[in-house]
């Protein structure tokens, strides 16, 4: 199988090796000045993100109700956390929507990618359709989808149902996925297309001249090739998954079972006024995507 | 904030760079301008023909009082407080602030964050005699646990209800005679179902809205949310459960009206109602202009009659309001007050132009309220109502009531279990 | 047979084309129904948008529910401040987050790794605390309602650097070492070696940003205090929240479709260069 070493080797999935000991001083120098090309972003960071991030890891040690001063409380708000039906189930909902939605929506994305990839004027239109609602912001799509989720909406004519998608716990968090699998597949979508162009035609040519079939191009040259792009997508799924607040707010508002942590996160902070614990769900998001982001970061370098 | 300080010294260094972009941004200045000129930042929700009585007024004021210049910032509804808290948490956020009485009780009164009001700017000697100036205990919605006042009404609401005439007379009922209590809701309900209405349903929009109707149906069984200390909740009373099996009875045992198929569009609270679908719904006095605009027809077969009761012989209601205020964070609280003065002083515009009630002694004999249609119903409505409860965390509480709410008419659980899981997370709001 | 190697078989499976090109324009169309919906009811008298049983088409076409939003709100000047801020925010996230992730994938300085993987880590704390402590530093720079405020804390994107650290990663070393050889500074091999190879993937975060930019709404509500500097998606919720009645939903949907004309136009102008790069990266031995 000369092919299943052909495509790694093309690939060259390279980035440049940490540094070692006594490298050579022009290396040093260069080095330094990639170092440079990536500070103004830094600096952003640094001011817009790093240090808001900090303060809020600060202040889940605090009752803080934003406008009298903090007061240190130290792991109460975490103790509460573990205690709070609301907060557990603010979890388990955002856990089902991560999974129902992207998981669908990243398998669906990739195989629209791997067929839109050509020229054709057609599919220059067709990926226009698969784009739009990506490109529709959530205040649009909630008018639009409430209408589509209606008892005698689209969705209930179309498969002949009698459901109320919106108004019942057993189906609400179906319907949000539903309307957010349509959202999102155009945004994966756009990043397999732009993965898919690191893939040199020349390449597949000479596998099909080798005699391989469509499915073993795909699964020993193309899919190999689309590596590290996968790699953002599927981080990318997990964090905007975890992310979510838009769809719940505009559909549901959290009701029936769709307050995922951000929904809560935001009412804690600004409808209740509890910053301090509001911070400490943050912290306990910010743990538990760190380290999903790391397995899967892992997991994926070592299926290379 | 010294960390805050500290971490600062070290990040705008990192960002001078960029300020040097941004140089041209900046045209937020103190709040005090040069040459003695007052600058005074004022903030309401988005209603429009409200905002645009403001604009007015504002510029009146303006070229009256050339040393001052007002800002208005209007901001939608459901972003208010949170844009308020964030503004208010490093000391910026307007001078004058105009809010409804929950949130001004439940939170912005208890963390001191509005300053008490200063009669003489109403050329009054004392607050009792400012007081005085208005219907008994309108004022109440901005006042403090020990009786401070914090602020006067720009709008006053006192709830209704109202009926479709035709969808009446379709079902063969005498629109003269509407229903007094609840009962006659869901036996009046019944027959306009039968004639292919939607006789009566509540408005499914926000935790507010779920709110204030159930506190409306309380107000009446004499169930509450709090028990007396505010230390707990008492939505376990059998007064109280009973408030919310009426609602239960209606929809699910009577299906006087569909919960499923209610509009949910917060654009349009009203909406069933408007477009000639459902029959009756529970009425504020704004609401009457937007049935009118929104469909002239139902409009025309609108009559406001008195909220049914469940004790006819000793009604209750419910009333809510928005008051002007002042940031105690302001430097400039006087002139704030003065500025008030001048908008409280047009009560009448505000009933003509916008059909706001401001409940000044004698409001509904002024011209301006003899054009009010049903007025009558309304002044009524303004004599026995009641002010929300409130407490700490209120939207907690609030999110709490709306679930129990959804869990009863959509899910079917029955009023007593559903308030009894409303019941420990009030209680756990309240005392965390 | 849906593969990237599609193109390779253009002229031999004619057959096979046409069928999977059906079935994606099926797909695409059921997709597009929702929108058409839409569109639909952008145009429909106010009664008829919230009509059951729902109907599609409007029994009178109100096409100037197109022109109420600028009638009844200044959503003319929303609109110029969204583009304003969505071309300020997007031309620096590319700039910035194209130097970024090169530095991060073809440079061995110490500490990459770890700022590297900080940098991924602001993406996991949910942005509505983050815009507390946030809001105050803009605050103390003097930038709540200014467009500074709006734009240079979103100058860059964690997720723009790690698209763009991961499609850097595949382009091959001695690409870059042949440039060196011939005597290419850095800056000079990243504008002209690298850039022409990740138009893709730069056009791609550009959309995205743009996107994201355009569609933020939290942010520039609490920043932008006045008309002059308020965002359509602010201007969108005010919209919304008005009370307008039911004569406000077509209105609403005829204002969402126009807000959304912009991305869809930046969609149609780069969405070549997401397959362009075909020819380009093949002619690479």
């Amino acid at each position: 199988m000369a092919l299943t070493r052909t495509a790694p080797d093309r690939a060259r999935g390279t980035r440049a090796r940490p540094p070692g000991a006594g490298r050579p001083g022009w290396r040093r120098r260069r080095d330094a000045i990639g170092l440079v090309f990536a500070l103004p972003a830094l600096a952003l960071f640094a001011a817009f993100a790093i240090y808001p991030m900090l303060r809020v890891f600060q202040l889940s040690l605090y009752d803080y109700n934003l406008t009298s001063p903090p007061v240190w409380v130290g792991l109460d708000n975490f103790r509460f956390l573990f205690g709070d039906d609301r907060f557990l189930a603010s979890l388990g909902a955002s856990l089902f929507y991560v999974v129902i939605t992207y998981g669908p929506a990243v398998l669906l994305a990739l195989v629209l990618a791997l067929g839109l990839n050509n020229r054709m004027r057609g599919s220059a239109f067709v990926r226009l359709l698969y784009f739009a609602p990506v490109a529709t912001s959530w205040v649009a799509v909630s008018v639009i989808w409430r209408l589509v989720l209606q008892p005698e909406g689209l969705l209930n004519q179309t498969l002949n149902t009698d459901i109320p998608w919106l108004t019942s716990s057993t189906w609400a968090k179906w319907a949000i996925a539903i309307a957010a699998i349509w959202k999102e597949v155009g945004f994966f979508l756009i990043i397999f297309l732009a993965g898919l162009q690191n893939v040199p035609k020349d390449l597949l040519e000479a596998a099909s001249l080798d005699g391989a079939g469509a499915l073993r191009r795909l699964r020993y040259v193309t899919l190999p090739l689309l590596k590290p792009i996968t790699v953002v997508v599927l981080v990318m799924a997990v964090i905007r998954g975890f992310q979510s607040f838009s769809p719940q707010v505009v559909l549901t508002g959290g009701s029936f079972g769709t307050e995922v942590i951000n929904l809560f996160v935001y009412k804690t902070a600004f409808a209740s006024a509890r910053m301090g614990r509001a911070s400490a769900v943050a912290v306990l998001m910010f743990v538990l995507l760190l380290m999903v982001t790391f397995v899967q970061l892992r997991a994926l370098r070592r299926s290379a | 904030m010294s960390t805050r300080a500290r971490a600062r010294a070290v990040l705008i260094p990192a960002v001078a760079v960029l300020a040097v972009t941004a140089a041209c941004g900046s045209d937020d200045g103190g709040s005090t301008g040069d040459g003695g000129q007052i600058e005074l930042t004022y903030w309401t929700h988005t209603h429009p023909p409200m905002n645009e009585l403001n604009e007015q007024l504002i510029a009146e004021y303006e070229e009256a009082n050339p040393n001052v210049d007002i800002t208005y910032e209007m901001i939608p509804n459901n972003d208010f407080g949170t844009k308020m808290l964030t503004s208010l948490s490093n000391g910026s956020g307007p001078d004058i602030i105009n809010m409804d009485d929950s949130a001004l009780r439940g939170e912005y009164i208890p963390k001191e964050l509005l300053a008490p009001i200063d009669p003489a700017a109403f050329g009054a000697d004392s607050v009792e005699e400012l007081e005085a100036l208005y219907v008994d205990g309108t004022l109440d919605g901005a006042k403090g646990e020990d009786g401070t006042l914090y602020g006067v009404p720009s709008e006053f609401n006192a709830t209704a209800f109202a009926i479709n005439t035709q969808h009446f007379a379709d079902a063969g009922l005498d629109p003269a005679n509407p229903p007094q209590t609840w009962d006659d809701v869901a036996e009046y309900g019944q027959q306009l179902v039968a004639a292919g209405h939607e006789g009566f349903n509540f408005v499914y929009l926000h935790s507010g809205w779920y709110t204030q109707q159930l506190q409306t149906l309380l107000n009446e069984t004499g169930g509450s949310i709090l028990n007396e200390d505010g230390d707990g909740s008492a939505l376990t009373e059998p007064e109280s459960v009973e408030a919310l099996q009426i609602w239960y009875d209606l929809i699910r045992e009577d299906q006087v009206g569909n919960a499923d198929t209610a509009s949910r569009e917060a654009t349009s609270p009203f909406e069933d109602f408007a477009s000639g679908r459902r029959s009756m719904t529970m009425i504020y006095p704004w609401a009457v202009e937007q049935i009118a605009i929104d469909n002239p027809e139902t409009f025309e077969n609108l009559a406001v009659v008195p909220l049914p009761q469940v004790d006819p012989a000793n009604p209750s209601g419910r009333w809510y309001g928005y008051y002007f205020a002042v940031n105690k964070a302001s430097e400039q609280q006087e002139e704030a007050w003065r500025f008030i003065e001048y908008m409280t002083s047009q009560s009448e515009r505000w009933l003509e132009d916008v059909s706001f009630v401001q409940p000044l002694q004698g409001w509904e004999e002024s011209p301006a309220a003899a054009e009010i249609p049903f007025l009558e119903v309304w002044s009524q409505a303004y004599q026995q109502g009641r002010f929300d409860e409130v407490g700490p965390h209120w939207s907690e509480v609030q999110d709490a009531i709306k679930a129990a709410i959804e869990r009863s008419i959509f899910d079917g659980q029955p009023p007593a279990e559903s308030l009894e899981e409303a019941a420990e997370s009030v209680e756990q709001s309240v005392t965390s | 047979m849906s593969t990237g190697a599609m193109v390779v078989s253009r002229k031999r499976r004619p057959v096979g084309k046409v069928v999977v090109f059906t079935l994606l324009l099926a797909g695409g169309l059921v997709f597009a129904s929702v929108f058409v919906y839409a569109a639909l009811s952008a145009v429909k008298p106010a009664d008829e948008v919230l009509a059951s049983p729902m109907r599609w088409l409007p029994s009178q076409w109100l096409w100037s529910n197109f022109t109420l939003p600028f009638e009844q709100a200044p959503f003319a000047r929303y609109y110029l401040n969204s583009t304003v801020v969505g071309v300020s925010v997007t031309l620096l996230n590319v700039v910035t987050c194209t130097l970024a992730g090169y530095s991060f994938s073809k440079f061995a300085y110490r500490g990459r790794n770890v700022l590297f993987f900080v940098v991924l880590a602001t993406l996991m704390v949910p942005l509505e605390v983050i815009y507390v402590p946030l809001y105050a530093l803009v605050f103390d720079l003097g930038w709540v309602n200014s467009f500074a405020g709006l734009i240079i804390p979103s100058a860059t994107s964690a997720f723009g650097i790690f698209l763009m650290r991961q499609s850097i990663d595949g382009l091959p070393d001695e690409l870059l070492e042949a440039a060196r050889i011939d005597g290419a500074g850095e800056l000079r091999i990243l504008r002209h070696v690298v850039a022409p190879m990740m138009v893709s993937p730069m056009a791609a975060l550009a959309l995205f940003i743009f996107m994201t930019n355009w569609d933020s709404h939290l942010w520039p509500l609490l920043v932008g205090n006045d008309a002059d500097h308020q965002t359509l998606p602010v201007g969108l919720a005010a919209m919304q929240a008005n009370n307008l009645g039911s004569g406000g939903l077509p209105m609403m949907m005829a204002a969402a479709l126009l807000a959304l004309l912009p991305t869809l136009l930046l969609f149609l102008v780069l969405q070549r260069k997401f397959v362009e790069g075909i020819t380009m990266t093949a002619g690479i031995k």
